[in-house]
């Protein structure tokens, strides 16, 4: 998937161009993240990479503002729920049919993972919004 | 002010994919596969955010390139990895074609992305 085109015109200095990368990444994600509700392979990984590349803007950008660092670790778990609920679907898609305990297993951890997801998602959606009112 | 910043991060990051490129080459394992793809990741996210400033798309198209180059070892690597870890003690004879597909795999794509890798550089 594409990333949205982060629109830098007329920016002047570091602070405005955080600004708008910021905003537009995290619209994304939120966007994207119905993927949670609809859990299906392709909507996952759609809000996962959304979420990677919210994450990677955060980290570059902590240095200029400490504040981020706190959302950007939180993220580093949601995406590696998020990642490793991934793996689990792509060793489904190839495990042969004679092993059905081993599918269950995998189910099973992959359900988990995602709930973790939400729940980090959850947690994240506050600390963000603490995060804009704190700014504005 | 903010295109001055941009030059200076982007020359670092690029310069961080180098070396990780350099170190992989040298000698190809888990570890430096991972670490090649991550700062190739971070490089591309830099430069996708950063497009309508930075005219990049040259750039950009190899350093996505190079990640594509890596992308069937690292899935082979963690696939493996995956199903090692996973398999139920009833089904374990039953997952050896799979995991010695996998390991083949594994050696096979470790070896191109490799290959790819000696001829992609990215100097600053």
């Amino acid at each position: 998937m594409k990333p949205e085109r982060v629109d830098l015109r007329g920016v002047e200095n570091v602070d405005e161009l955080v600004e708008r990368v910021l905003q537009t990444r995290l619209r994304e994600a939120r966007e994207l993240a119905i993927g949670l509700q609809v859990r299906d392979k392709q909507s996952l990984h759609d809000f996962r990479i959304a979420c990677k590349r919210l994450r990677y803007a955060l980290e570059r950008f902590q240095g200029l503002e400490p504040s981020l660092e706190q959302i950007a670790e939180r993220l580093a778990l949601l995406q590696d729920a998020l990642g490793e609920a991934h793996d689990r679907d792509v060793l489904l898609t190839i495990l042969p049919p004679t092993m059905p305990a081993t599918e269950r297993r995998l189910q099973s951890e992959r359900s988990e993972l995602v709930e973790r997801a939400a729940a980090l998602w959850r947690e994240l959606e506050q600390m963000m919004r603490a995060l804009d009112s704190h700014r504005t | 002010m903010a295109v001055k910043w941009l030059e200076k991060t982007i020359a670092r990051e690029r310069r961080a994919l180098e070396r990780a490129r350099k170190r992989f080459v040298a000698k190809p394992n888990e570890k430096r596969l991972h670490d090649v793809r991550t700062t190739g990741r971070r490089f591309r996210s830099l430069l996708e955010d950063v497009a309508s400033l930075a005219k990049s798309a040259r750039l950009r198209r190899r350093v996505k390139r190079a990640a594509a180059a890596t992308d069937a070892a690292r899935d082979a690597t963690i696939i493996l990895r995956l199903l090692e870890s996973s398999v139920d003690e009833g089904e374990g004879a039953l997952a050896q074609p799979l995991l010695e597909r996998l390991r083949e795999q594994e050696r096979m794509a470790t070896r191109d992305a490799c290959k790819a890798l000696t001829r992609m550089r990215f100097p600053s």
